[in-house]
């Protein structure tokens, strides 16, 4: 298989040096902003380029006169005649499309483009459709829309993760401008960290994972942040009920001329849904907010060089007067470098901080502390993209990463008798290696290809725990349970020794068959590696979980995906359509034991139980691109198992993201010039839940027991979401956005759980008497905002 | 997660409970053998029994007790001799004859339905009162207002120490299943060791008025006891609360083994503990 591939690679190269040729190179940006444009197609004849994640395109094309044709979404065409008679810088600016602005919307990806495309199992939603969708809670929310969308979900309405393809939360890799967010949820995830005002561009790879990619099983969310406007300054402000947020861009050492050599964007957020808390007079004293500052600066230093300065701060703030407080939020800079070597070769070099931290501060009396835990990482990446002929483009890296993790570390408050103490910190580095070609073999096939190798460092300085046995865990077969092992010596790990190392090796291909212009036929499989863990005791992840490395005892999880898909485009591009099937297995997926408790342990491979997974599915999708009414309906039919020793009587049992059939129908209806309208209806059978098959008494409480994990089902659930645009007259500035969540009040079952009967008249006490509980997060929702441009 | 039940506050604010019960079917197992009970050394107030309870699992939703298992053979050995466990009533076997001693690992063998289960653990000094006391405290979020017995105590240094606390109130052991329990009722010394506490609020969801009387325990247990209640006040507590905080659900295994069917376990635990005991009449 290799060996063809390197054949074919060799041959397409000769094929394309047989004729004089010359390149043409170039920016591509919006005429009103300056904004760089990512995805754009140029046309020549036959031949295509697209520009890429920085606006740059470039394409190796026989000299001589011909028309190149530039078109984006929802911008006016340009049309250009030119004489190529030598290697030329052409930059390109795009004015809006004023008939199709505010139609189109559902993503930057033209119709045909996701056919013709190599790329397959990506979903892209544009930040100005997340504004016109229904809030669930006031807020536009990244997090939430793309829930919308195939093969995405989430465990419940108040998970602070997305699953995509039956993966678990910590799975996805979430990159901020390249910069990894750890917990990209704010108030428990009700809300996301992503400022929406703030964004440029998002788009989600579900499965052929292109190997510039790498750390995670299930998905890349790759969001990047608005550059802001190099030619005027501008802004926005949002007054809404939960949160209100500002937004200035403009260009930087502009001077007099028309086109400044950089710009920024500042943008900020802040919730005050606790300013609401003075209506439960039970809530009086509580803090509860969020708040998060973007920011992103670039400056070109000449034709070919571009520096980029980008960086986020987020912090949730929770507080019960005299009893607890905690903070936690995620911080990221992102220095980055392009350059232009010369118009085939195109360089990008960046540098990026990235750190999650949580503080919890006890208040309770004769045991005050603080605990802080935190992980953080330095991220050197510089990549080469080479352009190598219209029909092969090469693109190669090293992605280094240093991980340091610091679990915990405890600190007496207000004079209590508790210890000061901290868990030993761990260090570790990953270094991938990537090659990806994407290579046009004919008119109707088109490859990507490449791999990633892929090496992983557990470091010192450690000491790490020897074990009775070998292992932390060993398990007993007759009692089907693990059994912690004991402590029986320490190996003591100077700074910067090897602990453990581990190697990857991480193949990617995707194909296209073009069938004819409107239909084509994609197929993909990749390979992923995952170093880090997210342990979690609960369903759902938390602001308070710990992030772990793969080390002597912590193996690393790893993912095969095969995924083949129908794409066709209907009507003139009007409609498209397309249907996947996939498959992917998993190895060495994380849970913890029955009964782990994970805080404050130090050496929580004592907790933790590793097994396979595996998910498969069914995803389909029809687009409505043009006219009045635009939007999709999107069905998956999945399925998502685990199997790990000693869970479930170690057989296979459905994850809590499992979910057999999963429907999303949404909807814009532009009705004038000023009203726009949007409706978004959900449907989706029940989640995995566990119920008892039995009760007893122990000290004086009722307890539950259970058998099989995730055996029963919680009710259907559906939900109708609705919103309205009010757009301001002429030459005013305000805009309106009404919305309600949840139109008929459904009562969706977050959860169902079952308890002792403890309150009677108000107090607490035991019953012995025992009952089933649902419990449902919001009812109707009504939420308006405004919005105010300049 | 100790701290994590105080996150579910917020949910309280936009979430709905229902009470689904009328609406549920379950699919019940065959019932399991539960005990409850162990070996206490009570220097304060001694026991005149030693007694542990039998009974087995009923569906989550009968609302009657839990059968008691009558028929059982039960003897406890202390390493050196074995004590039979009469039944008494309601599934309440005692003995009179056993002492309980610091130190000592007790087994009990118990014989039932053709199946023999069994159980040990160690009996671990516990620490004496410095001083107990009420203390009036206002109503906070998570408690009322009202008199609250406290005490101080010192903890061994060097010694990895496990504690539970019970109180009485007018004699009557009271526990609630609160949030906070895994947090307050069992301690371990991981940060405190060695030191001299002031103030421990035994339990916070026991609210005295002028006159009561209150008793406060200190019980010494080992750490798979510790593990073991910490489960109990885990699941009791967070009701099986699914965003926040909660384990997924799972049976608790404590340290009863079916050594004829090692696979159909016992459940609950069988534990030997010294108790530290002092009561107070609540006053100003």
């Amino acid at each position: 298989m290799k060996h063809l591939f390197f054949f074919i690679l060799v041959v397409s190269f000769v094929a394309s040096y047989a004729q004089e040729k010359y390149t043409l190179s170039g920016y591509v940006s919006e005429k009103k902003t300056g904004e760089k444009l990512l995805g754009v197609n140029i046309t020549v004849g036959t031949k295509g380029a697209i520009t890429n994640e920085y606006g740059y395109y470039s394409i190796t094309l026989p000299k001589g006169v011909q028309t190149v044709l530039i078109s984006y979404i929802g911008f006016q065409n340009i049309s250009k005649e030119i004489d190529l008679q030598k290697s030329t810088t052409l930059n390109f600016e795009l004015d809006d499309n004023p008939d199709q602005l505010d139609e189109v919307v559902i993503s930057g990806n033209s119709a045909s483009k996701k056919v013709t495309s190599t790329e397959m199992s990506v979903s892209t939603i544009s930040a100005k459709t997340i504004q016109k969708l229904p809030m669930a809670l006031g807020e536009p929310d990244l997090l939430k829309s793309i829930q919308l969308l195939p093969g995405v979900s989430s465990v419940n309405e108040a998970s602070s993760g997305f699953n995509v393809r039956g993966g678990s939360a910590d799975q996805n890799l979430i990159l901020l401008d390249e910069a990894t967010i750890y917990n990209a949820s704010h108030l428990f995830g009700f809300f996301s960290v992503f400022n929406t005002n703030a964004i440029k561009d998002l788009k989600l790879y579900k499965g052929g994972i292109p190997s510039i990619y790498g750390g995670r099983l299930s998905s890349v969310l790759d969001i990047k942040q608005k550059e802001g406007n190099t030619k005027k300054f501008g802004g926005e402000i949002g007054i809404g009920l939960i949160s209100s947020k500002a937004l200035i861009e403009g260009p930087l050492f502009k001077g007099n001329k028309d086109e400044a050599k950089g710009s920024y964007m500042v943008a900020g957020r802040r919730s005050y849904i606790d300013l609401f808390s003075f209506l439960n007079d039970e809530f009086k004293d509580t803090t509860l907010f969020f708040y998060d500052l973007n920011l992103k600066a670039n400056y070109g230093i000449n034709d070919k060089n571009t520096l980029f300065l980008s960086g986020y701060f987020g912090r949730d703030h929770f507080e019960l007067n005299n009893f607890i407080g905690t903070v936690w939020g995620n911080a990221s800079g992102t220095l980055r470098w392009t350059s232009i070597l010369n118009d085939k070769l195109f360089l990008s070099t960046s540098a990026i901080f990235s750190n999650y931290d949580y503080t919890i501060d006890n208040f309770r009396s004769g045991s005050d502390f603080r605990w802080k835990s935190n992980i953080s990482n330095y991220n050197i990446k510089p990549r080469l993209t080479w352009y190598l002929n219209a029909n092969n483009t090469l693109k190669t890296g090293i992605d280094y990463i240093f991980y340091n993790f610091k679990p915990g570390e405890i600190s007496p408050l207000n004079g209590s008798v508790i210890q000061a103490e901290k868990f030993q910190e761990k260090f570790s580095a990953e270094t991938g290696f990537y090659i990806d070609l994407k290579q046009n073999l004919s008119d109707k096939i088109s490859l990507q290809y490449g791999a990633r190798i892929s090496n992983f460092n557990r470091k010192g300085k450690a000491t790490i725990p020897v074990y009775d046995n070998g292992v932390p865990l060993s398990y007993d077969d007759t009692q089907n349970i693990f059994i912690e092992n004991e402590i029986i010596n320490e190996t003591e790990y100077k700074s910067g020794d090897n602990i453990k190392t581990f190697w990857g090796f991480e193949p990617r291909f995707s194909l296209r068959y073009l069938v004819d212009d409107q239909k084509s036929i994609k197929f993909s499989y990749n390979k992923m590696y995952q170093y880090l863990h997210l342990i979690s005791n609960t369903s759902s992840p938390t602001p308070l979980d710990i992030w772990a490395p793969s080390g002597p005892f912590l193996k690393p999880q790893s993912a095969d995906q095969f995924a083949l898909g129908y794409f066709q485009t209907l009507k003139d591009d009007k409609y498209d359509f397309n249907i996947e099937v996939y498959h992917k297995s998993l190895k060495n997926t994380t849970d913890f034991i029955d009964g782990a408790d994970l805080l404050f342990t130090e050496n929580i491979e004592t907790q933790i139980a590793q097994g396979d997974g595996r998910a498969y599915g069914l995803e389909l999708q029809l687009n409505k691109n043009q006219g009045r009414l635009t939007g999709w309906l999107s069905y998956t039919l999945s399925r998502s198992e685990r199997k790990i020793q000693s869970i479930n009587n170690s057989e296979y049992y459905p994850t809590n993201n499992d979910q057999l059939h999963e429907l999303n129908l949404v909807g814009l209806y532009k009705l004038n010039e000023r009203w726009e309208f949007g409706a978004n209806f959900i449907f989706g059978s029940g989640r995995p839940v566990t119920y008892p098959t039995g009760k007893y008494k122990q000290n004086g409480l009722v307890i539950t027991d259970f058998e099989n994990r995730n055996g029963d089902r919680l009710p259907t659930y559906h939900r109708l979401d609705i919103s309205a645009t009010l757009h301001p007259k002429p030459k005013k500035r305000g805009t309106w956005v009404f919305s309600i969540a949840n139109v008929y009040n459904r009562q969706n079952a977050a959860s169902i759980y079952f308890r002792e009967i403890s309150e009677v008249n108000d107090k607490e006490v035991t019953t012995g008497r025992t009952e089933a509980t649902k419990l449902s997060f919001f009812g109707i929702v009504p939420t308006a905002t405004y919005r105010i441009n300049f | 997660m100790k701290y994590l039940f105080i996150f579910s506050i917020l949910f309280f604010l936009i979430s709905c409970e229902t009470n689904v019960t009328n609406d549920i079917t379950l699919n019940g197992a065959p019932p399991k053998l539960v005990i409850n009970g162990g070996i206490e050394r009570n220097p304060t107030n001694p026991r005149s029994n030693q007694f542990i309870e039998l009974s087995t699992t009923i569906d989550f939703l009968d609302q009657s007790e839990p059968t008691a298992v009558e028929n059982a053979i039960v003897m406890v050995n202390n390493g050196i001799e074995d004590f039979e466990f009469i039944h008494q009533t309601n599934g309440m076997y005692t003995n009179s004859e056993i002492t309980a001693t610091l130190g000592t690992t007790y087994t009990i063998t118990i014989e039932w339905n053709n199946d023999t289960y069994q159980a040990s653990d160690t009996l671990i000094e516990a620490p004496s009162f410095d001083n107990v006391y009420s203390v009036f405290e206002e109503e906070t979020l998570f408690t009322d207002e009202g008199y609250f017995v406290n005490f101080d105590a010192t903890d061994p240094l060097d010694i990895d120490n496990y504690y539970y606390y019970r109180v009485f109130l007018n004699d009557v052991f009271t526990i609630v299943p609160d949030r906070g329990n895994s947090a307050t009722l069992i301690e371990n010394d991981q940060f405190f060791d060695g030191q001299a506490r002031t103030g421990v609020n035994p339990n916070e969801e026991v609210v005295f008025e002028l006159g009561d009387k209150a008793t406060v325990q200190l019980l010494g247990i080992t750490e798979n006891y510790y593990d073991f209640l910490f489960q109990i006040f885990e699941q009791t507590g967070s009701s099986g609360f699914s965003p926040v905080g909660n384990p997924p659900p799972a049976s608790i295994g404590g340290n009863l083994l079916n050594i004829t069917n090692p696979k159909v376990r016992g459940l609950g635990y069988f534990y030997a503990s010294d108790v530290t005991e002092a009561s107070i009449i609540i006053s100003e």
